[in-house]
C-alpha cells in the first residue's frame, strides 16, 4: 500500500512540476555573477568602498571607540551599557561593538580578497594592464589598511617579537574556515607585502584623494614604517608626501577649512560620504543643537579642555566646543570637527598631511631635524616654537601635537598603545593598550583563536 | 520579467481544465419524490437550521424556523442522517415515508462533534491525534481584535501572551513550545507576519537597534466571522501540512450559509477601555528629597575618605544647593500619556439560502482608541462565503473577505523616542506644556534620561499603518463516485500596506533636519492552487478513508521605501514628495518563494474500535538549493477506543474511554528568502552604484524537522457529563534553522544553517464538567493545565550570548541543557546592612564584579501554564468567568533601571538627574542595619548593575482575564426579532502578579525572537476593558 502512495504522491509532485520552482531574486545578484566579468568585479570595488563607509569602521566607530578609550572623551548615550564599557575603560570581550568593529573590517578584506583573486587569475575578463594595475592596486591597498587597522585594534602591534598579531586573510574564507592568529611580524610582513605591490601597480595611475591612491599607500607605508620601528623607510615615505606639490598646509586661521570642506590640500585620503549615504559622526558627536549629553556618543572631556587650555593660540582648540550646550554637559563639550546637521556627509580622515609631518618627525629622533619637523607643525597652526630638552619631553610633544591635531580622528590611542605610554599618560592599565579579541571567535574557535592577555 | 512570478499561468489553465472535465461529467438526476417533515427537541420546540442529510449523497437541506423541512429523494434512497450542533445525530429509514416527525436528544458528548483535521474534517470519536477545538460560543463578544486572543487561556498546551498593548498588536502564540503557529483561514495559509516598515525599535542616531513593536496582520481576520478554531497540536495531526506545520497548525473556519429562511445578526458594544495598573512614581519634594538624600550619602562617604570618588573629585556637587526645587509644579507623566479610551464594534451579518445555495454575508466596524494617547486602531471587513450545488454531484462555492485596517502606530515597545519610554522617568518638576501653551522643553529640565517631552512625541511623531487585505479563494468539488470525490480549491492572499511616519521639525528626532519622514508599500501575493481526491469507504466493520493531494503555492511581496528630511515650514506637508531631499536613497526589496507539496492520508479503523492513521507530505520548497529541496514528512498514529470493547459496552460510568499515540515529523523553511545562496546587493559609493556582498550562504540548507511524540488519553463519564484528557508530549525540532556564529575573519558574524536541537517535554490536561444541566439552569466548568519542560538538547556553537538589542550588553544565553530564553547577567546578592551598597557574586573571585561574573539568572519560559472557564446559565440570565494563570517565567525588566536608578546622576552635575524613580525605591537602605533590597541613595555612584538579577522578576499571574454576563430575553412572538441579547463584559479584569511593571505578560523583541524572550523595555500597557452589547437576530 505504501509503495503505491509513494509512487502516487512522486505523480502528484511531478503533476505540480511543470513550472519551475527556481526564484531568482531582484534585488540581490548571485556570489559567481559579481565576478563573472569585468563589469562586477568593478562593481565590487564600489562596495569595497562602501564596505569602508560602515558605521562599524569608517563611517563613525573605528576612529571614535579607539578615541573614547582614553581620558579625551567620555561617553554620552542613555546608559547605553556597551558604550560604557568603552568610557569605564572596561571593554569586555562580549562587548557587541568590538564584535562589530572586528567582523565589519574583516568583511571589507573578504571584498578586497574577492577583487584580488579575479583580476589576479581570470585573463579572460579583457582588463586592459592599466585597469588591472588600478583595480589590484586599490584592493591590496584598502586590505593592507584593514589588516593594520585590525591588528591595531586587537594585536600587540608594539612589539614585534609577540605572537599576539591577528589572523591573516588572503583567500576568499568558507563559512566554516577558522584562522589562528599571526604573529606581529608576519602580520607586518603581509601588511608590508600588499602595500609594496600596491605602490607599484597605482605607479602611473590618476586617483582622486577620495580613493586608495598612490598617495594613499604612500601614506599607509610612512605610518607602517613608523609603526615597525623603521624610522628609514617613514623618513622617506612622509617626506616624500610632504613634498609632493598637490598638497600644502593651510593657512593657521584656516584649519576649520580642513573639516568644513572637502578634500583640502591636506588631505591625502578621505573617505567621502554624501547626503544620501551619511556617515555617523555628526550624530555620533553632534547630533543637534541643544542636545542633552544622553543623545551624543563621544563627549569632549573636560581633560581635553585642560589639555587646550594651556596651548595659547592652537587654532585647533576652535574645534572643541565647551560652551554652546546643554547645562547637563557640565564639564564636557563637544567635538566641531563634523558639523553640518542636515546633509550628515562628514569624510573619515584616514590619512591627512599632518600626521605625515609627525611621523617626519618621530622618525628622526630627538634630534635638530626631529624638532624642526615638529616645530613646523606647530607654526602651522598658531603655536610658537616648542624648546624641547630631552628625548622624554620630545616624545610627550609628539603626543600633545597628535592629541591636539587628531582628536576625534582615532590616533592617540593607538599612539599611546604604540609608545607603551598608555598607563603613563591616561591611568588605564596597560594591558587595554589593545582591545579583547570578541568572545564569540574564542568560541567558534573551538580554542584556535588566543584572547588577549588579562581579558 | 517579473511576470513569471505574478501570472502562474499553467496552474491557473490546469485550474480551469478540471471545470471542463467536470461539467462533462455532470449527469441529470433521476425521478423524485419529496420527503416533509419536522425536527423537534425532546421539549418539542422545533429546531431551526438542523441538517437533514441523505446517507450516501450529498443531497440534504435543513430545517426551517418551524423545525419544518423538505427534500426532494429518489426511490434508491435508503436512509437520511438528521443532526445539530449539540444535538445526537440521528439515522431513520425512509423507506415508504412521505412525512416524517423527528425528535432530537441533546448531546452532551462532544466525541460527535466534527474536527476539521487539514483538507477534511473527522468525527472527534475517530481522531487518533491530538486536536483541540473551540467553537464561537466560547470567544464571543470579546472586545479583541486578534483571534487567537480567543485561545488565550482557553486550551490546554497552547500558550498565547499578549507581549503589548498596542491596538493592533500582534500575540505571541506558542503550541508546545514552539513559536508562530501556521494560520489556514477556511483552507488559505495565511500569512500572519508584521508586514509593517516602521520599526520602533531605533537608538539616538536613528539606526536599528532590534526587533520592537510586533503588528499582526491576523487582525485582518475578524474574530466573530469565526466558526471554530481547531488546533493540530501533535507532530502526527500537523504533518499533513508538513513543511509548514513546524510550529504547530490553526485552522481557522468562518461560517456559512445555512438553507432556509433568511437570518440577520445584529451585534454591537461598546466600552471603554482604562490602564490596567500604573507604575507609582515620586511626587517633586520626594524626587528633590531623594537627590538630597543622594547626595548626603555621597558626602558622608567622601568625608570618610577624600579618594572614594577618585583624585579630582569636586565635593562641591556634593555641598552646594540644587539649581532646582518642588515649585508646585508636579507632573505625573503617566497620567499625561494614559487614559481611558472608548472602543465600539459594530457588525451585521446575514445568513440563509435555499437547498441549492447558501451564504454568508458579514460586515464589521471596529474602532478601539489606544489608553496612549494619540494611538488607534480601526478596521473595517465585509465577508462573504457563498455555496452552490450545481447537482447531485457537482458543487462550487467563494469566500471572500476584505478588510482594510488604520492604526495609528505608537511609539513604544523598545524604542528611545518612545511615549511610554520617555514618560517613565521624566521629571515630575516638568510641566507637559509652558505656560504660553508650548511643549515643555525637556532640556531645560532635570531628568537628562528624556530624549523628548513625551506629550510632544505623542503630538508630533506621526505614524499610521494602514492596510487593505483581500482573501478569496473558489472552490469546486465533484463526486466521481458514492465513494470518491475530487476537490480543487484556488485561493489568494493579496496585501497592500502603506506605512506614513512623519517626525514634525520641533521634535527632537527632527529638529536639526526640518522634519523627516518615511513613505514605505508593502505589496504581498500568495497564489495557492489545491487539489485533493477523497475516497470513503466501509467494508463491513472496515471503514477506510484516504486522501491524496497536491497543492502549488507561491509568493511574491515587494516593499518600497523612500525616506526625506527638510519640510516647508508651517505648510503641514508630511510626505516624503515634499521634503528637500531623500536620505537615504529610496529602497526596494522583492523576496519570493515558491512551494509545491504532495500528500496523503489514510483514516482505517474496525468497527470504530481500532484507529489508525498515517500520512506522508512531500514538500519541495525554492528557500533550499537544489539537492536539498524536498522534504518527506512522515506520520503515524493509533487509537484505541475501549469503550467500544465488550467489557465496557453499555459500562454504567465510562461512556468513552479512549487510548491513542502518534508520531511525526513536520519541517520548517521560515528562514526568509535567498538564504540558500550568497548574494550582494547593491552599495553606493559617491554617487556611483556597486555591489557589497549581504550575507553568506550554506548552500546545503535544508529543512528544519520537528519529530514529536504524543500519548493521550480522553475518557468521558456519564455520557460526557464529565470529560477529560491527558497528553504526555515531546517535541524535538532538529536540524534547527538557526543563526550559527562563524569566525568573523570570514567576514561575517552568523551563517544561517542547519544545526542543534531542542527538545520540549511536557504533560497537558484538560478537564470539563457539565456539572448540571436542566431545562432551566446550567453549569459546567473547564480546566486545563500544562507542564512544559524547554531544554536546548544540542548546538553547533555552545555558549552563545545574545543581547536583545544590539547597544546593550549580552541579556541571553544559549547553553546546551538549559532553556531557551535564559537570562545572563551578575547575580545579585541584596543589600550590605552595614553599607547600603549593592552586593553581586563575584564568581572568577578576582575581586571585581564585571561581565565576567555573568551567569545565567533566570529564564522567560513558564514552568506551567493554564486556565479555568466556568460558564452559568439560569433561564435567560448566562454568565461566564475565565481565568488565566502562569507560574514560574520571569521578566528582565530593562527599563526599571532607569526609573530606579537610586538618584544616580549620570554625571549630569547639579542641574541634572537622571530620571524620577518609582515609589517603590523608597524603602531603600537610609542607616546602618537597615534590611532591605533596594541599595542606598547615592548621586555620584551607581548602586545597580543593568544586567543583573536585580532586575529580573518573577512573572508568574493569575488573571481573571474575562467576565461576562447577558440576558437573552424571551422572543415569544415578537414580530421585529427572534433573538435578543444583552450582555456586559469585562476583559483583563484583575491580575495577581508580584510583578513591579505595567503586565507580567510582557515581551518587547517582537513575536519572532524566543532566544531574547521575556524582555520588558517600555511596552505599551495592557488596558482593561469593559464593554455593554447587544446582540439581535431578525
Amino acid at each position: 500500500m505504501k509503495k503505491q502512495i509513494i509512487f502516487l504522491l512522486t505523480i502528484a509532485l511531478f503533476f505540480g512540476s511543470c513550472s519551475k520552482l527556481d526564484v531568482t531574486s531582484l534585488t540581490d545578484v548571485t556570489d559567481e555573477k559579481v565576478f563573472q566579468n569585468a563589469d562586477g568585479v568593478r562593481s565590487a570595488v564600489v562596495g569595497m568602498y562602501s564596505q569602508l563607509q560602515k558605521r562599524e569602521y569608517y563611517g563613525g566607530f573605528y576612529p571614535l571607540m579607539s578615541d573614547l578609550h582614553t581620558d579625551m572623551v567620555n561617553a554620552g548615550g542613555y546608559e547605553n551599557t556597551v558604550l560604557n564599557e568603552f568610557g569605564d575603560r572596561a571593554v569586555s570581550p562580549s562587548n557587541g561593538f568590538v564584535e562589530q568593529m572586528y567582523v565589519s573590517i574583516y568583511k571589507t578584506i573578504r571584498i578586497a580578497n574577492g577583487i584580488i583573486n579575479s583580476v589576479e587569475t581570470k585573463s579572460d575578463y579583457g582588463f586592459d594592464a592599466a585597469e588591472k594595475n588600478q583595480l589590484l592596486g586599490q584592493a591590496l591597498g584598502v586590505r593592507a589598511l584593514a589588516h593594520f587597522d585590525l591588528l591595531r585594534l586587537f594585536g600587540y602591534h608594539w612589539d614585534i617579537n609577540s605572537p599576539l598579531g591577528i589572523p591573516i586573510v588572503t583567500t576568499v574564507q568558507n563559512a566554516t574556515d577558522i584562522l589562528d592568529r599571526s604573529t606581529v611580524k608576519a602580520t607586518y610582513d603581509a601588511i608590508q607585502k600588499d602595500l609594496n605591490q600596491a605602490e607599484v601597480l597605482l605607479k602611473n595611475v590618476t586617483l582622486e584623494g577620495n580613493y586608495m591612491s598612490l598617495n594613499a599607500v604612500k601614506g599607509l607605508l610612512a605610518r607602517l614604517a613608523l609603526y615597525k620601528k623603521d624610522y628609514t623607510a617613514a623618513k622617506k615615505y612622509s617626506s616624500e608626501l610632504l613634498k609632493t606639490s598637490n598638497y600644502a598646509f593651510l593657512d593657521s586661521t584656516q584649519v576649520q577649512k580642513i573639516y568644513a570642506d572637502r578634500l583640502t590640500s591636506e588631505s591625502i585620503f578621505e573617505l567621502g560620504f554624501d547626503i544620501q549615504n551619511q556617515s555617523a559622526y555628526n550624530a555620533l558627536t553632534y547630533a543637534r543643537k541643544d542636545a542633552l549629553t544622553t543623545e551624543v556618543f563621544y563627549l569632549a572631556s573636560s581633560a581635553l579642555k585642560d589639555f587646550f587650555d594651556v596651548r595659547s593660540n592652537d587654532q585647533r582648540a576652535a574645534l572643541l566646543d565647551y560652551k554652546n550646550n546643554d547645562i547637563g554637559f557640565s564639564d564636557n563639550g563637544r567635538s566641531q570637527k563634523y558639523r553640518g546637521e542636515v546633509t550628515k556627509d562628514n569624510p573619515a580622515y584616514i590619512l591627512r598631511l599632518a600626521e605625515m609631518q609627525l611621523i617626519l618627525a618621530e622618525s628622526n629622533g630627538f634630534t635638530k631635524e626631529g624638532v624642526a619637523a615638529l616645530n613646523q607643525l606647530r607654526l602651522q597652526r598658531g603655536l610658537k616654537k616648542a624648546t624641547i630638552d630631552n628625548k622624554a619631553e620630545f616624545q610627550n610633544t609628539i603626543l600633545d601635537e597628535i592629541l591636539a591635531e587628531f582628536n576625534f580622528e582615532g590616533h592617540y590611542y593607538f599612539d599611546l598603545a604604540r609608545l607603551g605610554l598608555l598607563k603613563e599618560r591616561t591611568g588605564i592599565a596597560n594591558f587595554r593598550s589593545v582591545f579583547p579579541v570578541p568572545l564569540r571567535e574564542i568560541n567558534v574557535s573551538q580554542g584556535k583563536m588566543k584572547q588577549n592577555p588579562q581579558y | 520579467m517579473t511576470k513569471k512570478y505574478i501570472l502562474p499561468y499553467p496552474i491557473f489553465l490546469r485550474f480551469s481544465l478540471c471545470y471542463l472535465i467536470f461539467c462533462a461529467f455532470t449527469t441529470i438526476s433521476s425521478a423524485q419524490t419529496t420527503l416533509k417533515g419536522t425536527v423537534k427537541d425532546e421539549k418539542g420546540m422545533p429546531i431551526e437550521f438542523a441538517t437533514i442529510l441523505i446517507k450516501g449523497t450529498n443531497k440534504g437541506t435543513t430545517s426551517d424556523l418551524d423545525g419544518r423541512f423538505e427534500v426532494p429523494i429518489s426511490p434508491k434512497d435508503q436512509q437520511i442522517e438528521v443532526g445539530y450542533v449539540g444535538f445526537t445525530t440521528e439515522t431513520l429509514d425512509i423507506a415508504g415515508q412521505t412525512r416524517m416527525e423527528i425528535v432530537l436528544k441533546e448531546a452532551i458528548s462532544v466525541m460527535k462533534d466534527v474536527v476539521v483535521t487539514g483538507y477534511a474534517t473527522q468525527q472527534k470519536s475517530r481522531l487518533s491525534t491530538a486536536v483541540a477545538s473551540i467553537g464561537n460560543k466560547d470567544f464571543k463578544d470579546q472586545p479583541v481584535t486578534n483571534v487567537a486572543s480567543s485561545i488565550q487561556g482557553k486550551i490546554s498546551g497552547i500558550q498565547v501572551t499578549s507581549p503589548s498593548g498596542t491596538p493592533g498588536a500582534g500575540l505571541l502564540v506558542s503550541i508546545r513550545g514552539a513559536q508562530n503557529p501556521l494560520y489556514v483561514v477556511d483552507g488559505i495559509p495565511m500569512l500572519s507576519e508584521s508586514n509593517s516598515a516602521i520599526a520602533t525599535s531605533f537608538d539616538t542616531n536613528g539606526e536599528s537597534v532590534g526587533a520592537g513593536q510586533n503588528i499582526s496582520s491576523i487582525n485582518d481576520i475578524n474574530p466573530n466571522d469565526i466558526e471554530s478554531i481547531d488546533i493540530l497540536k501533535d507532530a502526527s495531526a500537523a504533518a499533513i501540512y508538513g513543511a509548514r506545520a513546524a510550529n504547530g497548525v490553526v485552522l481557522i473556519t468562518t461560517k456559512r450559509g445555512k438553507s432556509g429562511e433568511t437570518s440577520f445578526n445584529f451585534n454591537a458594544y461598546t466600552g471603554i477601555q482604562q490602564p490596567v495598573r500604573k507604575i507609582p512614581f515620586m511626587s517633586s519634594e520626594q524626587f528633590i528629597a531623594m537627590i538630597n538624600e543622594a547626595r548626603s550619602n555621597d558626602l558622608a562617604r567622601y568625608k570618610a575618605d577624600k579618594t572614594v570618588f577618585g583624585k579630582d573629585f569636586d565635593p562641591s556637587v556634593l555641598t552646594k544647593p540644587l539649581n532646582y526645587s518642588a515649585s508646585g509644579q508636579n507632573t505625573v507623566w503617566l497620567d499625561e500619556v494614559l487614559r481611558n479610551a472608548p472602543m465600539n464594534n459594530y457588525e451585521l451579518s446575514a445568513r440563509g439560502g435555499t437547498d441549492k445555495t447558501r451564504f454568508f454575508i458579514s460586515g464589521g466596524y471596529y474602532d478601539q482608541q489606544g489608553i496612549v494617547i494619540e494611538s488607534a486602531y480601526k478596521r473595517l471587513g465585509a465577508r462573504m462565503n457563498i455555496d452552490h450545488s450545481v447537482n447531485d454531484r457537482f458543487s462550487i462555492g467563494a469566500n471572500m473577505s476584505f478588510n482594510h485596517s488604520q492604526n495609528r502606530r505608537s511609539f513604544n515597545d523598545n524604542t528611545y523616542s518612545g511615549i511610554i519610554t520617555n514618560a517613565l522617568g521624566a521629571s515630575p518638576l516638568m510641566p507637559a506644556y509652558e505656560k504660553d501653551g508650548n511643549y515643555a522643553s525637556f532640556e531645560k529640565y532635570q531628568a537628562n534620561w528624556l530624549s523628548d517631552n513625551p506629550v510632544k512625541s505623542a503630538h508630533e511623531l506621526y505614524g499610521f499603518t494602514k492596510s487593505y487585505r483581500f482573501l478569496g479563494s473558489t472552490f469546486a468539488e465533484y463526486k466521481i463516485t458514492n465513494d470518491l470525490k475530487f476537490r480543487s480549491v484556488f485561493s489568494t492572499d493579496f496585501t497592500t500596506l502603506n506605512d506614513d511616519f512623519f517626525a514634525s521639525p520641533i521634535t527632537t528626532d527632527g529638529s536639526a533636519v526640518g522634519g523627516k519622514a518615511l513613505n514605505s508599500s508593502y505589496q504581498g501575493l500568495v497564489w495557492l492552487n489545491e487539489n485533493i481526491l477523497t475516497y470513503q469507504k466501509s467494508f463491513g466493520i472496515h471503514n477506510l478513508s484516504v486522501l491524496l493531494g497536491s497543492t502549488n503555492q507561491q509568493n511574491i511581496s515587494s516593499r518600497t521605501s523612500i525616506a526625506g528630511q527638510g519640510f516647508p515650514i508651517g505648510s503641514g506637508l508630511q510626505l516624503a514628495s515634499s521634503a528637500a531631499t531623500l536620505v537615504p536613497a529610496p529602497a526596494t526589496q522583492i523576496p519570493a518563494w515558491k512551494l509545491r507539496s504532495g500528500f496523503g492520508r489514510i483514516n482505517y479503523d474496525i468497527a470504530g474500535k481500532y484507529l489508525f492513521s498515517a500520512t506522508l507530505r512531500a514538500d519541495a520548497s525554492s528557500r533550499f538549493s537544489k539537492n536539498q529541496r524536498i522534504g518527506y514528512f512522515p506520520s503515524f498514529s493509533f487509537g484505541w477506543n475501549a469503550h467500544e470493547e465488550a467489557f465496557l459496552k453499555n459500562h454504567n460510568t465510562i461512556s468513552f474511554l479512549r487510548l491513542r499515540a502518534s508520531y511525526g515529523v513536520t519541517g520548517d523553511q521560515e528562514i526568509g528568502n535567498f538564504q540558500n545562496t550568497s548574494l550582494w546587493k547593491p552599495a553606493r559609493y559617491l554617487g556611483v552604484s556597486g555591489l557589497a556582498q549581504r550575507n553568506l550562504a550554506d548552500p546545503n540548507l535544508t529543512w528544519q524537522k520537528n519529530i514529536g511524540t504524543d500519548v493521550g488519553i480522553d475518557i468521558e463519564l456519564w455520557k460526557g457529563s464529565l470529560s477529560a484528557s491527558l497528553d504526555f508530549y515531546s517535541a524535538n525540532r532538529k536540524d534547527l534553522l538557526s543563526m550559527v556564529p562563524i569566525a568573523g575573519t570570514t567576514g561575517f558574524s552568523s551563517l544561517i544553517t542547519n544545526g542543534g536541537e531542542i527538545q520540549d517535554k511536557g504533560v497537558e490536561f484538560s478537564i470539563t464538567s457539565r456539572i448540571i444541566k436542566t431545562d432551566d439552569l446550567k453549569l459546567s466548568t473547564s480546566f486545563n493545565f500544562t507542564y512544559q519542560k524547554n531544554t536546548i538538547k544540542s548546538l553547533l556553537v555552545d555558549d552563545e550570548l545574545v543581547s536583545a538589542y544590539s547597544d546593550i550588553t549580552p541579556t541571553h544565553i544559549m547553553k546546551v541543557g538549559e532553556s531557551i530564553g535564559s537570562f545572563w547577567g551578575v547575580k545579585y546578592l541584596g543589600v550590605d546592612t552595614k553599607t547600603g551598597s549593592p552586593m553581586y557574586e563575584d564568581l572568577n573571585k578576582d575581586g571585581k564584579i564585571d561581565a565576567d561574573d555573568s551567569q545565567i539568572i533566570g529564564k522567560a519560559r513558564p514552568d506551567f501554564f493554564g486556565g479555568w472557564t466556568t460558564l452559568l446559565s439560569y433561564k435567560g440570565l448566562d454568565a461566564s468567568i475565565s481565568f488565566q494563570f502562569s507560574k514560574g517565567n520571569q521578566v528582565y525588566n530593562l527599563i526599571r533601571p532607569v526609573y530606579e536608578n537610586l538618584g544616580y546622576g549620570n554625571g549630569g552635575g547639579l542641574d541634572q538627574a537622571f530620571a524620577n524613580n518609582s515609589t517603590r525605591v523608597l524603602n531603600r537602605w537610609q542607616k546602618p542595619g537597615d534590611v532591605t533590597d533596594t541599595p542606598r541613595f547615592s548621586f555620584i555612584e551607581k548602586n545597580y548593575i543593568e544586567s543583573s538579577s536585580q532586575f529580573v522578576e518573577d512573572a508568574s499571574f493569575l488573571r481573571v482575564k474575562s467576565l461576562n454576563i447577558g440576558y437573552s430575553f424571551n422572543a415569544g412572538n415578537r414580530k421585529w426579532f427572534k433573538s435578543a441579547r444583552l450582555y456586559t463584559q469585562a476583559y483583563n479584569l484583575f491580575t495577581f502578579t508580584k510583578y513591579s511593571g505595567f503586565d507580567p505578560e510582557v515581551s518587547s523583541t517582537g513575536g519572532n525572537n524566543d532566544r531574547t524572550a521575556g524582555i520588558n523595555y517600555a511596552a505599551y500597557p495592557q488596558p482593561r476593558t469593559l464593554t455593554v452589547g447587544l446582540n439581535l437576530g431578525f
